[in-house]
C-alpha cells in the first residue's frame, strides 16, 4: 500500500495538533531558556547561560539522580506486572474477577492516592508503623520525613499507582495471542509455564518494548505525587527533576532557568530512550 | 470474512474442562496461588474502600484516628455539601463530554497515524513516529505558558475547546505508542487479502483494522478516559469562568487558604470516581470480547 | 457571531447567578445585567476563596460587590475563584502572558517583589489619600509597599500565638510558661508522660521557621533578624546562631510530633485537634477553629487556650513581640484598562471587608477593628488587645525574603529540625544566600 494522499489525510490531523501544541511551545521554551527572565515583565537576553549554569547545577543533578532511579524502580517492576498479567490471561478461575479488582487503583486521581498514602505512611497512627509496631519493631522510622527514606518511600506508591496500566496493556496483549498457537503447542506437549514463556512472551515483545520506554520516560518527567506528597523535600531529598523546574518556574520566579531545566529533561529523555532502543534491540521485530 | 463482530460468544476466560486429574501437589499450587492473587486484591481494591469512608469523616477524624478506622458518625452531610455548594453538576456534565469528546479524537486520530505507520510503506513514516515518541518526552509544564499565549492570541482562552485540543493532542503520543506495539503484532494477512479483493484503503482501516483492534482500542480509551477525567491542570490554567470548569476544579472548591474540607473532597472524590468505574467494567469486557471477534477462527 | 452573543450572554447570567449568592434562583439581577452587558464597564477580578472551603470570606467579597454594583449600575464585577496553590500558580501564567485581572490578591513583600519590579501592579497611594490610610494598623501597610509607594492594600493581620490544651496542662499540673525555661520545663514534664508537647506541619516549611523566629526574636530583639535580611547586618550574628541551637536542643529533646518534617499543616494540626498533642503554634487564621466553626466539637473548643511565646532570660526581646503580619491584599494591574473603576471599588471593598471580617468570617482584617460595638467571641477580643499593645510584629521572615532566599531558608529550617546540619552551619548558608542576592 502507498497512496500519499491517503497518508497525509491519515497523519496530517494529529501531526498538525503536535506541531501546534507541543512542538512549538517547547521550541518557544527553548527560547525562554535564552532569556534571564522571572516570568514577570521584561525579558533579557543572556545567550547560553542558563543552559551552562545547569550543567553545573548540583541539585539538578540530584534530582537527575532521582528520576533515575525511579525509573529503574518503575522499569523493574514490570517484570511483577508482567508475571501478574500471564497469571490472569491463562484459563484460571476468576482471572476475570482479579483483573478488574487489580485495574482499580489507576482509577483514582493523584489526590486521592497522595491522601490515602500519606495516611498509610504517617509516622504514629498510620497503618505501616502500626503494622511495624505490632511485630515489635521500635524506633519505627519517620518515612517521607526522613532525608534517607523519603526518596524510596515514595517510589512504592508511585510505581503501584501505574500497575493496573501496565497490567491492562499486558492482559490486552497477552489476550492478543491467536488461540490456535497455543493450542498448537498444548497438543505438542508444552506445559503452561513453556507456553507462557516460550510462545506467548516473544508474542508480545513489541508490545514490552513499548511499555519500556513508557515507563522509562514517564519516570523521568514525573511530578504529581511528588508534588503532593513531599513537595521535593525534606530539603531536597526527593526532589525530581519535574518538580525541580516547577520549582524554579512557579516558586523561585526563575522562569528562563526554569525553561532550560525542561530542555536538560527532554535531552535526558531522548539520550535514556535512544539507549534503551539500542539495548532492547537485539531480537526485534517478532511478526507473524 | 468476518464484516463486524458476530460471533462473541466464546468465553476464553473461564477455566473449561481443564482441571480434570489434577494432583495434589498442583492443587495447593493452586491454593497458593488465590491465596497471593487474593492478598493482591484486598491491597488493590483497599483504596476504593478507603476513599468511601475517608468521604464520611469529618476533618477531625481525618487526621487523627488510625486512616482504617469506620467513620465514627457518618457525615452524609459532606455529600450534601457537595452537591448544594459549587456547581458540581455543571463540573459534571463538562467533565462527562469534555472527556469522551477528547478520547474518542484521541482514539481515532491515533488510529489513523498508526494504521498509516505500520501498515504503508513511505519515506518519511520513521519520521513521524519519532516526532510523536519525543512528543511523549516533553513535560507538561514547559508548555504552558506558550500554550496560554497560543490560546489567548486565538480567543480560545475560557473555552472549552482548549480543553479538548490540550487533552487530545498530549495524549496522542501514548496512545500511538501503546497502538504501535499492538499493530506490530497483529497478522497483515487478513488485510493483504482485502488489498487483492480491491478494497479500498478506508475501507479496509474501517471495517477491518478498526473492528480487529477493538481490544487495544478499548485499553487505550480506559487509559485516556481516566488521563482526561482526572486532568487539571490545562483546566485551571485556560479556564477561567465556573461554567466550563470541570470536576477536578470542583475538588479544589473545598482547598481553601486556611482550612481544607477533606471530607468534602473525599465526597467529591467518590461522587468522581463513579461515572469512570462503571464504564472502565463496561470497556474492561470488551478488551475480551473484542478478542473473540477478532481472532481469525471463521 | 450568533454563538458569541450566545455565550456573552450565558457567561452574563452565570456571573449574575454568583452575585446573588448562593443557590438562589431569583433572577432579577441577572436579567439586568444580561440586557445591558454591552455598554457596562467589566472589572474582572480574581480571589482566593472558594464557596465550599472559605463560604464567610466567598459570601463577604460576593455580598460587596453586589452592593457596589447596585450603587454604580453602570458597573458588572466579574469574579474567578480559585483554591490557594492554583491560584499562585495562575497567576504566574497570567503576568508572564501580561493577562493579569484588573484585580487579584497578592501577598507581601517578597511575593509582591517582582511583580512591582515588572510593573505589574499599580500604585495605590492615590486611593489611600484622603482618611483610607489613617483607616490601616500601623505598620501593615508597609510590608506593602515599595521604595515608598503602595502596591496593595491588606485585608488580613495575624499573630503567632502558642495554642495549648488546657486540660492535658491541667492533668500534669501544667502553668502557662512565662520565661523559656518554664517552657522547656512544660516540654520535659510532657515528655516525661508521653503526651507529645508541640505539634509542627514542617513539610511546610514555614511553620518551622515560626518557631525559630520567635527565638530569635526573643534573644536577639526584633532588629537582629530582620536586619539580617534587609542587609544591614548578619546572619552570622550570634543571637541567629543561638537561636538556631535552641530549637536544635527543642529538637533533640523530641519535643515536636513525630514525623514532623513530613507533616504538612493540616497533618499536623490534627493531632492538636485530636488532642494527641499540648501545644499547636498558628496564625491566628486558626481561631474559628477554637471558637466559632460550627465543625469542631464544643466540647475541644472549651479546652483550647493560647500563650504568648514566653520570654528568654537574658534576651533583647519581650513577650510583647510578635511574629505575623498582614496576610493577603488587593492589588490592581497596571495594565487594566478600567484602572479608575477598579481602584474606586477597591477602596470600597477594603472598608466594607474590614467593617465584616472579624465578625463574620473570623477573619481579623489589617484596617482598625472597633471591638466595642461589636459581638466577638472572647479569644478575638484578648488577641485583639494583645494586638493593640504589640511592640512588635515582626514579618514571617519568608515573606520578608525574596523566593529564592526564602527558599534556601526554608530549607535550612527543613534541614536543622531535620538534624541534618548544624547551628553554624545554619546561619551560615542564609547568609551566603542573602549575601550573593545583595550582590
Amino acid at each position: 500500500m502507498s497512496n500519499k494522499y491517503i497518508i497525509t489525510l491519515y497523519t496530517l490531523p494529529a501531526l498538525l495538533l503536535l506541531l501546534v501544541l507541543i512542538y512549538v511551545p517547547i521550541a518557544l521554551s527553548g527560547y525562554y531558556g535564552l532569556m534571564d527572565w522571572t516570568g514577570i515583565g521584561q525579558m533579557q537576553f543572556i545567550g547560553l547561560e542558563n543552559y551552562a549554569n545547569l550543567m553545573k547545577d548540583e541539585k539538578f543533578w540530584a534530582s537527575a539522580g532521582h528520576s533515575f532511579l525511579l525509573g529503574i524502580f518503575s522499569v523493574l517492576s514490570l517484570l511483577l506486572y508482567l508475571a501478574v498479567s500471564l497469571v490472569l490471561v491463562s484459563k484460571i478461575k476468576g482471572s476475570d474477577f482479579f483483573r478488574k479488582i487489580y485495574l482499580i487503583p489507576m482509577l483514582l486521581s493523584s489526590v486521592a492516592i497522595a491522601q490515602l498514602w500519606l495516611k498509610i505512611f504517617d509516622p504514629s497512627n498510620g497503618m505501616l508503623n502500626k503494622l511495624l509496631e505490632m511485630f515489635g519493631v521500635e524506633n519505627t522510622p519517620v518515612w517521607l520525613a526522613d532525608p534517607n527514606t523519603a526518596l524510596y518511600a515514595i517510589f512504592v506508591p508511585i510505581v503501584w499507582q501505574y500497575a493496573g496500566f501496565y497490567i491492562l496493556i499486558y492482559y490486552a496483549a497477552l489476550k492478543n495471542v491467536p488461540e490456535e498457537i497455543i493450542e498448537a503447542a498444548r497438543i505438542d506437549g508444552a506445559t503452561p509455564l513453556q507456553i507462557a514463556l516460550k510462545i506467548k512472551l516473544p508474542m508480545i515483545s513489541a508490545v514490552f518494548k513499548v511499555t519500556i520506554m513508557l515507563s522509562l520516560v514517564g519516570s523521568l518527567k514525573y511530578f504529581d505525587l511528588i508534588y503532593v506528597m513531599t513537595g521535593g523535600g525534606p530539603n531536597g531529598a526527593s526532589e525530581v527533576m519535574a518538580s525541580y523546574m516547577y520549582k524554579e518556574a512557579f516558586e523561585l520566579n526563575n522562569f528562563g532557568y526554569a525553561s532550560a531545566v525542561g530542555f536538560g529533561l527532554l535531552v535526558i529523555c531522548l539520550g535514556m530512550t535512544w539507549l534503551t532502543s539500542r539495548l532492547t534491540k537485539s531480537n526485534d521485530d517478532v511478526q507473524y | 470474512m468476518s464484516e463486524l463482530a458476530t460471533d462473541r460468544r466464546t468465553t476464553p476466560n473461564l477455566s473449561a474442562g481443564e482441571g480434570s486429574k489434577k494432583s495434589y501437589w498442583s492443587k495447593l499450587g493452586y491454593g497458593f496461588l488465590y491465596l497471593i492473587l487474593s492478598a493482591f486484591a484486598v491491597i488493590q481494591i483497599y483504596p476504593l474502600i478507603w476513599l468511601v469512608f475517608f468521604s464520611l469523616k469529618s476533618n477531625q477524624e481525618v487526621f487523627g484516628m488510625s486512616p482504617f478506622s469506620l467513620p465514627q458518625d457518618p457525615q452524609w452531610g459532606n455529600y450534601v455539601k457537595v452537591w448544594t455548594q459549587g456547581n458540581i453538576g455543571v463540573y459534571f456534565f463538562n467533565s462527562v463530554w469534555m472527556t469522551v469528546l477528547s478520547v474518542f479524537l484521541t482514539v481515532i486520530l491515533a488510529s489513523f497515524v498508526t494504521f498509516a505507520i505500520t501498515r504503508m510503506h513511505w519515506k518519511l513514516s520513521g519520521l513521524v513516529l519519532g516526532l510523536f515518541m519525543v512528543g511523549y518526552m516533553i513535560p507538561l509544564h514547559s508548555t504552558l505558558i506558550p500554550l496560554f499565549n497560543f490560546y489567548n492570541t486565538i480567543g480560545l482562552i475560557d473555552n472549552p475547546l482548549s480543553i479538548i485540543l490540550s487533552q487530545t493532542t498530549f495524549n496522542l503520543p501514548l496512545t500511538i505508542m501503546i497502538l504501535l506495539g499492538f499493530y506490530k503484532a497483529f497478522p497483515r494477512e487478513i488485510e493483504e487479502a482485502a488489498v487483492m479483493d480491491g478494497c479500498s484503503v478506508h475501507r479496509i482501516f474501517f471495517q477491518i483494522t478498526l473492528p480487529m483492534t477493538i481490544p487495544v482500542l478499548s485499553t487505550t480509551a480506559i487509559i485516556n478516559m481516566i488521563y482526561n477525567w482526572n486532568e487539571f491542570v490545562f483546566v485551571n490554567t485556560f479556564i477561567s469562568s465556573d461554567q466550563w470548569k470541570t470536576l477536578t476544579i470542583g475538588i479544589n472548591n473545598f482547598v481553601g487558604q486556611y482550612l481544607t474540607d477533606w471530607g468534602a473532597i473525599g465526597a467529591t472524590l467518590v461522587i468522581s470516581i463513579v461515572p469512570i468505574l462503571l464504564t472502565f467494567l463496561f470497556l474492561s469486557n470488551k478488551i475480551v470480547e473484542g478478542m473473540a471477534a477478532g481472532s481469525v477462527k471463521g | 457571531m450568533k454563538k458569541k452573543a450566545f455565550s456573552a450572554v450565558a457567561s452574563l447570567a452565570l456571573v449574575g447567578g454568583l452575585v446573588l449568592g448562593g443557590c438562589s434562583s431569583s433572577s432579577g439581577t441577572s436579567e439586568d445585567s444580561s440586557g445591558s452587558g454591552g455598554d457596562k464597564t467589566v472589572v474582572k477580578m480574581m480571589h482566593l476563596w472558594p464557596e465550599g472551603s472559605a463560604k464567610a470570606q466567598y459570601t463577604i467579597v460576593n455580598d460587596i460587590i453586589k452592593n457596589y454594583e447596585k450603587e454604580h449600575p453602570d458597573v458588572d464585577i466579574q469574579t474567578e475563584i480559585l483554591a490557594n496553590e492554583q491560584y499562585k500558580e495562575k497567576i504566574k501564567v497570567l503576568s508572564a502572558s501580561n493577562e493579569l485581572p484588573d484585580l487579584g490578591i497578592t501577598w507581601a513583600a517578597g511575593y509582591m517583589q517582582p511583580f512591582v519590579e515588572g510593573n505589574m501592579f499599580a500604585p495605590l497611594d492615590d486611593v489611600l489619600d484622603g482618611g483610607l490610610k489613617e483607616q490601616f494598623v500601623p505598620g501593615t501597610l508597609e510590608a506593602f509597599q515599595t521604595d515608598s509607594k503602595t502596591y496593595g492594600l491588606p485585608l488580613e493581620l495575624n499573630i503567632a500565638p502558642v495554642y495549648y490544651n488546657k486540660e492535658i496542662f491541667k492533668k500534669y499540673n501544667l502553668e502557662v510558661p512565662k520565661t523559656y525555661d518554664e517552657f522547656l520545663k512544660v516540654v520535659k514534664t510532657l515528655k516525661d508522660n508521653d503526651v507529645t508537647p508541640i505539634t509542627v506541619g514542617n513539610k511546610d516549611r514555614w511553620t518551622g521557621s515560626m518557631w525559630y523566629m520567635y527565638l530569635a526574636d526573643r534573644i536577639g530583639g526584633p532588629e537582629t533578624l530582620n536586619n539580617a535580611i534587609n542587609r544591614t547586618g548578619s546572619f552570622e550574628d550570634p543571637a541567629l546562631e543561638k537561636a538556631a541551637d535552641e530549637l536544635k536542643k527543642l529538637v533533640d529533646m523530641d519535643a515536636f510530633v513525630k514525623g514532623y518534617n513530613g507533616f504538612s499543616n493540616d497533618e499536623a494540626k490534627g493531632y492538636f485537634m485530636n488532642e494527641q498533642a499540648a501545644m499547636y503554634m498558628m496564625g491566628t487564621w486558626e481561631l474559628p477553629n477554637y471558637t466559632t466553626s460550627p465543625d469542631v466539637a464544643q466540647d475541644f473548643k472549651d479546652k483550647v487556650g493560647y500563650f504568648k511565646f514566653p520570654a528568654y532570660e537574658g534576651g533583647k526581646g519581650n513577650i510583647d513581640s510578635f511574629v505575623g503580619g498582614p496576610g493577603v491584599g488587593l492589588f490592581v494591574s497596571e495594565a487594566s484598562k478600567v484602572k479608575d473603576e477598579t481602584k474606586d471599588f477597591v477602596s470600597y471593598l477594603v472598608q466594607e471587608w474590614g467593617k465584616r471580617s472579624v465578625t463574620e468570617a473570623g477573619v481579623i482584617p489589617a484596617t482598625k477593628v472597633d471591638t466595642a460595638n461589636t459581638e466577638l467571641a472572647q479569644m478575638y477580643i484578648d488577641i485583639l488587645n494583645d494586638l493593640g499593645n504589640a511592640s512588635n510584629i515582626t514579618l514571617y521572615a519568608d515573606v520578608q525574603m525574596s523566593a529564592r532566599v526564602a527558599d534556601v531558608h526554608l530549607n535550612q529550617i527543613q534541614a536543622l529540625y531535620g538534624g541534618e546540619i548544624s547551628p553554624k552551619e545554619f546561619v551560615k548558608a542564609q547568609e551566603e544566600a542573602l549575601a550573593a542576592e545583595k550582590k
